[in-house]
């Protein structure tokens, strides 16, 4: 199988003190790996230094063949790399159109056609021309996700993409992922819902306090008892 | 005598929104007040002044001239000063430009000397409308103004370059997440804010004299324009550069003419007051 996203190692962190500690871990095309943990244990830290928002310390960034370690966040987005924040995901003042040609403008790997990626979002078509401020959580959340798409990436990160939104809304961003998934793309994928994270990952890490305390299948960590128990809050 | 006032306010606040347009496409992308705005206008001015007096060119073609230099201009200062303070916060960005306009102001008046000087341009007798008398001038101004707004509008609002710069403006690590490069994108906007004021210097050296202080009196209109329609704004910028050109002239007709730029001063404190946000801005979310 293809590895599309490999970190060995890495550590990051605000001014001098480190957030993510010697965190590795591995995306192959076709599959999603969950990151999985309590608040506060530095997943958004790790998925924003994966994108080059967040300088390393230490370890290295390989996307495909290519070691991105160097690179700033828009070269790394040339190389493959898609990422959706989990808050402030859309350009809020400009247009639903507007959001989804930026995707494609700066990066020539991306599809200018984005018919494909619509049908994905067909709540999407009726709004092109409205502002992304105005559009629902739920609307939002869609378009972030079509934008990285659009991009044709060999990875996607996804940084908590459920929160807050409604259980249909839920629903949608998990059959969408299953589905961009089997079509070939790697899926790095942040969850505080850690039921619904395990049910389409196939690996899954679990971090605290910085660094990865337990690794393994998604079978596998969700039948492991004290994992559940401690850190996934006894989800069943 | 209104109608009259209306008229020179909005050849007055047309003129004040090209660099306040510009100050706003800054503040924009780079999150400083660029002080320099005002020397960078002293430059543009004695730059279409060079080519126009001193080479005889036509002063349509020594602006167009002069507004390419003053664009070339900024980008080299970017370059040159504020990518050598990465991560500096807004106020030393806002001191550094202090320290630019300093230098360019003193490096025309090294040059030209202190004295008003003027471009070469026939007296032509003002036109009458009415009640209305408006001058050659001004309907140069307003023309030249009105044109480079609605290119800049197009440019903003039509272009991949335009959408960047509102997008890096808007929430640079998403910009930077999409493969718009940052850096690109502000050496754009120092060009088209060089661009900008260069040619707003030639314009008010045109209505009115070319002088060094052209452009520091110019200073506190620009930024409350800006700031009056919410800073980082430009549809803002030039609503509030309008709107304050309307209240100066409609000032003129209550208090005597030398509390002009005291009117742009009120204008400014009140707004930072009572809607720091401005016209058009939004208020941020308090957590």
């Amino acid at each position: 199988m293809t590895t599309v996203l490999r970190a060995e190692t890495i550590a990051a962190g605000y001014n001098a003190s480190r957030i993510v500690d010697g965190v590795s871990l591995t995306v192959n095309a076709g599959e999603v790996v969950a990151v999985l943990g309590p608040n506060g244990s530095g997943k958004s830290t790790l998925i924003k230094t994966i994108a080059g928002l967040i300088p390393l310390s230490a370890g290295t960034v390989t996307i495909g063949a290519e070691d991105v370690s160097g690179l700033d966040a828009s070269a790394r987005a040339l190389a493959g790399l898609a990422y959706v924040p989990q808050e402030h995901n859309v350009f809020r003042e400009m247009t639903v159109w507007e959001n989804l040609a930026l995707a494609y403008e700066f990066l020539p790997r991306a599809r200018a056609d984005s018919t494909e990626v619509m049908a994905l979002f067909p709540v999407l078509n009726d709004r092109l021309a409205v502002k992304a401020g105005r559009l629902s959580g739920g609307e939002r959340q869609m378009l972030a996700f079509a934008c990285a798409l659009i991009a044709r990436p060999k990875v996607l990160l996804l940084d908590e993409p459920s929160a807050g939104l409604s259980p249909r809304y839920v629903e949608e961003i998990v059959a969408t992922i299953q589905q961009v998934s089997a079509s070939g793309l790697g899926v790095l994928l942040i969850e505080q819902n850690a039921a619904a994270a395990l049910k389409i990952a196939s690996k899954a890490i679990v971090l605290v306090a910085g660094q990865v305390r337990h690794a393994g299948s998604a079978d596998e960590i969700a039948r492991d008892e004290s994992v559940r128990k401690l850190y996934l809050g006894g989800e069943d | 005598m209104l109608s009259q006032t209306l008229v020179n306010g909005i050849a007055t606040g047309l003129v004040t929104a090209l660099p306040a347009l510009a100050l706003t496409l800054v503040f924009g992308v780079m999150r400083f007040a660029n002080f320099a705005i005002g020397a960078t206008l002293t430059f543009g001015a004695y730059a279409a002044y060079y080519f126009n007096v001193g080479l005889g060119l036509p002063l349509f073609v020594s602006a167009v001239i002069s507004a390419a230099i003053t664009a070339a201009l900024c980008v080299l200062v970017n370059r040159l000063v504020y990518q050598n303070l990465p991560g500096a916060s807004g106020i030393t960005l806002l001191v550094a430009s202090m320290g630019v306009a300093f230098l360019l102001e003193n490096f025309v008046r090294f040059i030209y000397g202190n004295s008003v000087r003027g471009y070469q341009i026939q007296a032509v007798r003002p036109w009458r409308l009415l009640d209305l008398r408006i001058s050659q001038e001004q309907i140069v101004n307003i023309a030249v103004a009105l044109g480079c707004l609605a290119l800049i509008w197009l440019l903003l609002y039509r272009t991949s370059m335009g959408r960047a710069m509102r997008a890096v403006a808007d929430n640079p690590s998403l910009a930077a997440a999409r493969g718009i490069r940052p850096a690109r994108v502000i050496s754009g906007t120092f060009a088209l804010s060089g661009a900008l004021t260069g040619l707003a210097g030639v314009l008010i050296g045109v209505d009115g004299a070319v002088e060094p202080l052209s452009g520091y009196n110019y200073i506190i209109p620009v930024f409350a324009a800006a700031i009056l329609g919410g800073i980082g704004d430009p549809v803002g910028a030039v609503v509030g550069a309008l709107v304050l050109g309307v209240v100066e002239e409609m000032s003129s007709l209550v208090l005597p003419s030398t509390y002009r730029s005291g009117i742009a001063f009120v204008v400014m404190a009140v707004v930072l007051m009572v809607r720091p946000w401005g016209l058009f801005g939004t208020e941020p979310i308090k957590k």
